[in-house]
């Protein structure tokens, strides 16, 4: 029993472990047409490099992102068309932000930082299934490309470099 | 054969070159287009290491366009094979009835079919009942009856050639009287029409790893046209005609027909085989020829010799006056030609026992080695009383040159062995070969080469392409090979670009043989990533 316990003990501290050292999004669920704030926490450089940007990739479906600004970092965003027009506060949309930059910062890698955004999440996307945010961390020449999906069916635990995401609950 | 009479034999002529003028004209028009493209593996349920619960009903392969089976096999855990007979095509996918409940382990689902182009495409899927075991060791199964039909084939070929046609010359320019060895000659010109199409056949089976019973398919013969071998039928089929004619043809042609025949049985060898095929082939060619030709003057004299010797001694002499005057000059080209190619094949005289090509070698050269000794009695001590009409000595003679005969037929047998073993020149050339594997899914497709495809230090390039075949410009692309049950950890490396729209990786060491994955990171965009992957047989040496 003891050896038991110390086994899953083990794994569960190895699990958290492997977990941690992914780039993350602080909230892992949120409800479909909610105003949603991310918050991806990076939790180290590539490979001891300092971070010296984070871009992250707007799936379809998030809404009106608005990135909040870093000191020391620069901010842009890469604007572009919705694969279909969606109706917020009685406005339709067809364009937004795609992708989010914030770049010439620098990170180390024993260092912890947040970047944050916030955006709305239509009320189309659909509950129960997860929706993944690929970012790419560049450490001046080399990057680290979290931008796994897993196939259907697929564990995520077994990918090396899975994108953040988040589950979608239904609306309220 | 004996009656001769020249209206007739103008006829056959005629008939002859009608034949041979169709046969190259079908041999022509069936040679494939090289359009198609092979057919590539797309799918098999069970996958290739999916664990099942229980035993599958059936089993299916599909491929990227149709193709037709040639070897199914089912190996069991234990290694033991179970041919799969049973199967429907459906469109592009082979359907396999299960003909037993497999009990737990892991199997090995093995196939060879040919895709449209006539070219095989093998390959093979690991799956496991309840739980995976160590994989069974996949031999490489050798077909006996099919390889002793190749060696019988490839006998009468010889007799065609070198008793025939070679005994069809001697009659021609050194008998005296062409009636005596007339039938034996004519048999063994037969023997060569009837080995000359069988061996092409033959040929095409062992091509495509058929067995024996698909003899008759067209795909067999499709396959055997494509080789370089059906240059070898083709001419020695004209040859073995020419001979044929010049035993039955008018007396004013007999001369040319047999020194035709002769010249194209040395041509027919030197078209095709381990010999001819080695470079440098502006000097291994024009040998293969003079040792063909060489051989078949030499053996071709022997029986109608011998018979002539013991029928009518009295009118032998002034055979094996001609004979003997012309066998020197013909010994030595014959004995150069083949030291020089043996040289040529073996490259190191250590390959001469450690391998079976330089085994069979050796067993030729003792063979040759008592003929020649036989040889040299029969020239130095026995030609001149003979000559000179000892009868006692002509029946020594006609004997001794009986036992030649034996002993040259020994040693075609030998030589029709080295069919089966590859030239240490060729494994040499062999250990150097890629290992190529094609990966095609919906997102991507690639073909990864290892080079070579032994463990070691190697190098790997890679040809990307959409799933649909369409160019892909991936931005990065990253080579993973693992091996998890080695306990040896993943082999990661970035592929450069050098230039020629393949990606590569220098320097790549795989530390053992066996069954990779090999698996490729895609980067197709900044955020979107394809990864494929495929098992790889990384080969000892």
């Amino acid at each position: 029993m003891k050896t038991y316990l110390f086994a899953a003990g083990a794994l569960l501290a190895l699990g958290t472990n492997a977990a941690l050292a992914h780039i993350t999004l602080e909230t892992q669920e949120a409800a479909v047409g909610s105003t949603y704030k991310a918050v991806l926490r990076v939790p180290h450089g590539c490979e001891g490099k300092a971070t010296t940007a984070v871009r992250v990739q707007i799936p379809e479906g998030v809404i009106s992102v608005k990135p909040m600004p870093k000191p020391g970092w620069t901010l842009q965003t890469k604007k572009g068309k919705y694969e279909k027009s969606y109706q917020l506060y009685g406005e339709t949309l067809t364009t937004g932000v795609k992708e989010v930059d914030w770049s010439g910062g620098n990170l180390p890698d024993e260092f912890y930082d947040e970047f944050v955004f916030r955006a709305s999440l239509a009320a189309d996307l659909p509950a129960g299934q997860m929706l993944y945010f690929p970012v790419v961390q560049e450490c001046g020449d080399a990057a680290a490309r979290w931008i796994e999906i897993p196939a259907a069916g697929q564990d995520e635990d077994s990918l090396e470099t899975p994108a953040p995401g988040i589950k979608l609950l239904p609306k309220k | 054969m004996n009656a001769i009479q020249p209206p007739s034999t103008i006829r056959r002529i005629g008939l002859l070159a009608w034949l041979l003028a169709a046969v190259m004209a079908i041999a022509v028009l069936a040679l494939p287009g090289r359009a198609f493209a092979h057919a590539a593996l797309v799918a098999t349920d069970p996958s290739d290491g999916a664990v099942l619960a229980q035993s599958p009903k059936r089993f299916s392969i599909t491929f990227s366009e149709p193709v037709s089976p040639l070897v199914l096999t089912l190996v069991r855990p234990d290694g033991s094979q179970l041919p799969l007979t049973f199967f429907r095509l459906n469109d592009q996918t082979v359907e396999i009835d299960n003909p037993e409940t497999l009990r737990s382990g892991t199997h090995v689902l093995s196939w060879r079919v040919v895709s449209v182009d006539g070219h095989p495409v093998g390959g093979s899927a690991l799956f496991s009942i309840g739980a995976p075991s160590a994989p069974p060791v996949v031999g490489q199964a050798v077909d006996w009856t099919l390889r002793a039909a190749i060696w019988v084939g490839k006998l009468f070929l010889y007799a065609g050639f070198f008793l025939g046609i070679g005994g069809a010359f001697s009659l021609a320019w050194l008998a005296e009287d062409r009636r005596l060895g007339q039938r034996f000659v004519a048999t063994a010109l037969l023997l060569g029409l009837v080995g000359a199409p069988l061996s092409l056949g033959l040929q095409g089976l062992d091509g495509l790893g058929a067995p024996l019973a698909r003899f008759a398919s067209p795909t067999v013969w499709k396959t055997a046209l494509e080789t370089s071998f059906v240059w070898t039928v083709l001419i020695g089929l004209i040859a073995l005609g020419l001979a044929l004619l010049s035993l039955a043809g008018p007396a004013s042609l007999r001369k040319l027909l047999a020194t035709l025949a002769l010249l194209g049985a040395g041509a027919a060898l030197a078209a095709s085989g381990h010999a001819s095929a080695a470079e440098p082939r502006w000097l291994t060619r024009p040998l293969v020829f003079l040792h063909g030709t060489a051989i078949a003057f030499w053996a071709g004299a022997l029986a109608p010799l011998g018979l002539a010797l013991r029928r009518q001694p009295s009118e032998a002499q002034l055979f094996l006056r001609r004979f003997s005057r012309a066998i020197l000059p013909v010994v030595a080209v014959l004995a150069a030609s083949g030291i020089v190619l043996a040289i040529i094949q073996v490259q190191q005289p250590a390959a001469l026992i450690d391998t079976s090509y330089g085994r069979l070698l050796l067993v030729k050269l003792a063979l040759l080695l008592f003929l020649f000794t036989l040889a040299a009695v029969n020239r130095w001590t026995l030609t001149k009383p003979a000559e000179a009409g000892d009868t006692e000595v002509q029946r020594r003679l006609a004997r001794s040159i009986r036992i030649e005969v034996v002993i040259v037929l020994a040693i075609f047998g030998v030589a029709a062995g080295w069919r089966f073993t590859p030239p240490p020149r060729a494994l040499a050339i062999a250990a150097t070969q890629p290992v190529s594997i094609h990966i095609h899914t919906l997102q991507a497709m690639a073909d990864l080469s290892i080079t070579p495809g032994h463990a070691g230090q190697t190098a790997a390039s890679m040809m990307i392409m959409t799933g649909d075949f369409g160019p892909l410009d991936a931005k990065q692309v990253t080579l993973v090979l693992s091996k998890p049950e080695s306990g040896i950890e993943a082999i990661k490396r970035p592929a450069f670009k050098p230039g020629d729209g393949t990606w590569r990786v220098d320097n790549l060491v795989i530390p053992v043989p066996g069954r990779w994955n090999a698996r490729l990171d895609i980067l197709v965009s900044d955020f979107e990533l394809v990864k494929i992957e495929a098992p790889i047989e990384i080969r000892a040496e």
